[in-house]
């Protein structure tokens, strides 16, 4: 999934299990929402502060009644929890989504390029 | 008429997307055809005839687009509230997709569904997706992960651990010395000279005041003036 391009939101990505999800993008998942409704489809993307959007999602609300959506956007507070796909190595999807963020931090080389974080005053 | 809308001008500014021509449905009632504006500061409705309502998106839990014909016979676009809205006042036929009265749970919280269904199925899209961009201009302020705070300086992570940060971890002796202010250099030395008369005397622990190091503490603390007898410590198990 292409990296956030706000500096505060691959921060905070960086800083979270959020970086997990959003290396789930393309991935067939379950989402648990809060209010007991559960949402599987296709992820095509998750911000930092874990809002989720997927496709092709078949929807059960709290009552148990099925129905289909194109698209879907639930709010990262009313998501309760992301099924992670068995096929989905963790561990290797943190590292691949840091490495995403990496380069585009150091874009250019370690010098050059786009400066993200705000120099400390100099004496 | 539905006794929560109004009468309000359109929003002007931060309109993402406008949608003429789309009906509003609430619990699968009804509210009319009017224009859905997708704004960044709310999402709202009005009705040809002026009356409407808005959404304010921390309330907004979801929303979709629905184009399953068998769960309901219109295109539209799904919005759930997290929010009680009043119907009209005949409360009959109590519909699956209502809430409140089959809610008797106290800790459900409420909900109400609507559909906005627009004359141009085509626009689906178009209106979801400025409804996602406008939805995550409102991050939830009640986030309990408080370390998102990243306003602030940021941590360099990778640059500390290259030691290639900004914020130096170390200075030389003269670099570090230049940083010290008047009161820092008493310290200093101060904390020199214990150092050195440790080496003589055996004794190197922390807090130990010799008669040269006695001094008013700036915090306030109170400092036992009578000066600390060498051996005092002898006893203590303190290995160095």
């Amino acid at each position: 999934m292409e990296v956030s391009h706000s500096v505060k939101e691959r921060t905070i990505a960086e800083n979270s299990l959020v970086i997990l999800l959003q290396g789930l993008h393309g991935h067939i998942t379950t989402v648990d929402l809060r209010d007991e409704s559960t949402a599987t489809g296709r992820v095509t993307n998750v911000d930092a502060f874990m809002n989720v959007r997927l496709a092709e999602v078949t929807f059960t609300d709290r009552q148990g009644t099925v129905s289909h959506l194109d698209e879907l956007f639930v709010t990262g507070r009313n998501v309760r929890y992301v099924h992670i796909p068995d096929e989905v190595d963790i561990r290797a999807t943190i590292e691949r989504q840091l490495q995403a963020i990496h380069r585009v931090r150091y874009f250019g080389g370690r010098d050059k390029g786009r400066k993200e974080f705000p120099r400390a005053k100099h004496k | 008429a539905m006794s929560f809308l109004k009468r309000f001008p359109p929003p002007a500014e931060g309109v993402r997307h406008q949608q003429p021509d789309t009906e509003a449905v609430l619990a699968g009632r009804t509210l009319g055809a009017g224009t859905l504006y997708i704004a960044e500061s709310r999402l709202s409705w009005l009705e040809n005839s002026g009356v409407g309502f808005s959404l304010d998106y921390p309330t907004i839990s979801l929303h979709a687009v629905s184009r399953d014909l068998n769960a309901y016979p219109w295109e539209h676009l799904y919005v759930m509230v997290n929010a009680k809205f009043e119907e009209e006042e005949s409360k009959e036929a109590p519909m699956a997709e209502g809430e409140e009265d089959e809610d008797s749970d106290d800790d459900v919280e409420p909900i109400a569904e609507f559909r906005f269904v627009p004359s141009d199925k085509s626009a689906l899209e178009a209106m979801f997706s400025a409804m996602c961009e406008c939805q995550a201009l409102h991050p939830d302020p009640d986030d309990e992960d408080s370390d998102n705070d990243y306003e602030g300086e940021e941590y360099d992570v990778e640059a500390h651990e290259l030691e290639q940060g900004d914020i130096p971890t170390f200075y030389t002796y003269e670099e570090g010395l230049s940083h010290l202010t008047a009161e820092g250099q008493a310290t200093l030395e101060r904390l020199e000279g214990m150092l050195a008369q440790s080496v003589s005397s055996q004794y190197n622990m922390a807090g130990v005041r010799t008669e040269d190091s006695i001094r008013e503490f700036e915090d306030g603390m109170e400092v036992d003036v009578a000066p600390v007898v060498a051996g005092q410590f002898e006893d203590a198990e303190v290995d160095h």
